[in-house]
């Protein structure tokens, strides 16, 4: 007779359905749409390697480079970001161009009709060279940033 | 006799009748396409019916990247399902392959082979995308009336469906997915 | 003036009421009741109340398969006769008083009642495909196992009676047997209309739909029909044989709507309580545990003949 309670139980404790087109509060964690902030971003590529479904694309041109993403072929994995984070963090800095909002992707009538794409340019890094040491007794002279740094 | 079309274009949208195809998918988005007809999402309330035949079905849900095996399937099913219809390509599978991109065992992104009306991207998608994808796929459909879907297929597709017309059982089906 | 008495009320009785004109939207209701009881059951929605309409005009504006030669032909002839079967059985109940009807019209309902799922068996064979004979063989099995019963029951309370005549039969006194009747028959209904435990037939992710697979547009609207119609025939016999003798005939046909909406509510309960059985279960079912009473009740039924 359990089953009968629970019939009638549910019969008279209301629905627990949303109506359409309510759309429940995604969980804290959730993994959607990946954001780009073009202001934050170094143009290292790390995410375009991470990415495992190709969603991310990277073309590199003077002084500039173009970061194309295709929600369609996205698969939300995070690697991207994750990558991102690391290598901000190696380079010092505390914030990192890419996250994950917390937005499912929308639906779309046309094939890669989501993918969107940012043309940004590359920032100066790199430090101005400057004149080696006239005395030779200093020993090695200082390694060059203009030259010894790796880009 | 324009209010038998109003009456007829209104219950085309208000009664959708899916038919869940997998061509080849991880059952991530097949779990979430059952999932919507749970009594948290219900899908029923919009009409929707999952119905057990192409032959009873409006709307093609389809999931998984198409493997080479279910291409013959996804034709044969296609011409199937009667009348006006209308495709939903549920998860990024069917849309672009996904994670499966340029694997040899693939035949494509499905609008290769039998036109798209809605992509419902996710991985899985949400149920309640899910629902959403079937709800502009029923307006699609009840607005297209009886005119049959602009398509631009490929040479392989349109040989296919010069075949002669296919009215032989679902056998075929069976065969392919074992 | 006797003749055209004669000839118009069994019209109305099959057209109007209990007819087609009540016919088909009471079984367009009953369909949404039995769906939004099992969805309020089970704690969702549910359809809006029009839903069975739209569904039938929506079959209406799609195309069907072509079908050729003799076997095309029965395919599209199977609902058209289920429909009429279903109508006719509807039309011939006695649910007002005074009505009309003949001597014997029980058995001609009986097998109007029949006629549905025999066709459905036929339908299944004639599509010739694995899924419908699947199908078929299921609702064959299905049907020899629960008609026993059914014919039984309603034999025995015809015969405690000494009538075969539906009016009469409505028109008596309760009786401890007409009650026994009365509780097989509500045992055979989930079998008859398809409803859980004993949906066999219709597993549609099992077996494709089963005997329907091949049907599609105006021949699956006159199926959907034809069971709507089976509930009210079905629902309505019972609710005929429960209900007490009741001479305005505007009451009467509010305890017969009444009845019948609780029949189908409590069809409703039963069918999101329970899950499917298999075939052999069903069958289990029906003759080892029923059958028991069925005999029972017809053989009493003969022995209290014979007294009398």
């Amino acid at each position: 007779m359990n089953i009968l309670s629970m019939l009638w139980k549910n019969l008279w404790g209301g629905n627990r359905t949303m109506l359409f087109p309510a759309r429940p509060t995604v969980s804290k964690g959730y993994r959607g749409l990946v954001k780009f902030d073009p202001e934050l971003c170094s143009g290292c590529a790390i995410c375009k390697f991470r990415c495992t479904a190709r969603a991310i694309e990277f073309k590199a041109a003077k002084g500039e480079f173009t970061w194309s993403y295709d929600p369609g072929q996205c698969t939300f994995c995070g690697r991207c970001v994750e990558g991102c984070a690391e290598h901000a963090l190696k380079e010092g800095h505390t914030e990192h161009a890419l996250s994950q909002e917390s937005a499912p992707p929308p639906i779309y009538l046309h094939s890669g009709e989501l993918k969107h794409a940012y043309t940004v340019k590359r920032k100066t890094t790199v430090k101005p060279a400057v004149k080696p040491d006239a005395s030779p007794a200093v020993g090695a002279p200082a390694p060059n940033p203009a030259t010894g740094g790796t880009q | 006799m324009n209010l038998w079309n109003k009456l007829m274009c209104y219950s085309r949208r208000h009664s959708p009748w899916l038919f869940h195809m997998n061509s080849g998918s991880c059952n991530g988005c097949d779990i979430e396409l059952v999932a919507s007809l749970t009594p948290r999402y219900d899908a029923e309330q919009l009409g929707v019916r999952l119905e057990g035949s192409p032959r009873h079905a409006d709307i093609l849900c389809i999931t998984g990247p198409v493997t080479h095996n279910a291409v013959k399937a996804i034709h044969t099913v296609y011409d199937q399902v009667l009348g006006p219809k209308a495709v939903v390509a549920i998860g990024s599978c069917p849309a672009t392959t996904n994670v499966f991109i340029d694997s040899r065992t693939l035949d494509g992104p499905l609008n290769k082979h039998i036109p798209v009306d809605v992509f419902v991207p996710g991985c899985p998608p949400r149920p309640d995308a899910i629902i959403q994808g079937v709800a502009k796929a029923a307006e699609i459909l009840a607005a297209r009336g009886n005119n049959p879907p602009s398509t631009e297929l490929s040479i392989a597709a349109i040989s296919a469906a010069e075949a002669p017309a296919d009215n032989s059982p679902l056998v075929r089906i069976q065969e392919v997915q074992s | 003036m006797n003749w055209i008495h004669g000839l118009v009320t069994p019209l109305a009785r099959l057209l109007i009421f209990p007819g087609l004109l009540f016919a088909v939207p009471a079984a367009w209701f009953f369909l949404w009741v039995e769906r939004k009881a099992v969805a309020l059951m089970q704690g969702r929605v549910g359809p809006p109340f029009m839903q069975p309409f739209f569904d039938f005009i929506k079959l209406l504006g799609k195309s069907t398969p072509p079908r050729s030669g003799v076997g095309g032909l029965l395919m599209r002839a199977w609902p058209l006769i289920a429909v009429s079967a279903a109508a006719g059985a509807v039309g011939l109940l006695p649910v007002l008083p005074s009505s009309g009807g003949f001597e014997g019209d029980l058995i001609l309902l009986l097998a109007l009642l029949e006629l549905p799922s025999m066709c459905i068996i036929a339908a299944g064979f004639s599509s010739r495909s694995i899924f419908g004979e699947i199908g078929s063989a299921r609702e064959a099995v299905l049907s020899v196992a629960y008609n026993v019963v059914f014919l039984l029951a309603i034999v025995s309370i015809a015969a405690s009676q000494h009538t075969f005549r539906l009016e009469s039969l409505a028109a008596l006194p309760a009786s401890p047997m007409r009650w026994l009747g009365v509780l097989a028959l509500l045992v055979c209904l989930p079998a008859k209309l398809h409803l859980n435990p004993f949906s066999l037939p219709n597993a549609e992710q099992e077996i494709y739909s089963g005997p329907m697979v091949e049907y599609a547009g105006p021949e699956l609207a006159m199926w959907e029909l034809s069971h709507g119609l089976e509930w009210v025939a079905a629902t309505g016999l019972v609710a005929t044989l429960a209900a007490p003798y009741i001479t305005l005939w505007w009451l009467a046909a509010l305890v017969f709507v009444g009845l019948m909406f609780a029949i189908v509510l409590a069809l409703s309960t039963l069918a999101s309580a329970t899950a499917r059985l298999a075939i052999d279960t069903t069958v289990r079912f029906y003759w080892q545990c029923t059958l028991i009473f069925a005999v029972l009740a017809v053989s009493s039924a003969l022995f209290m003949r014979l007294r009398s």
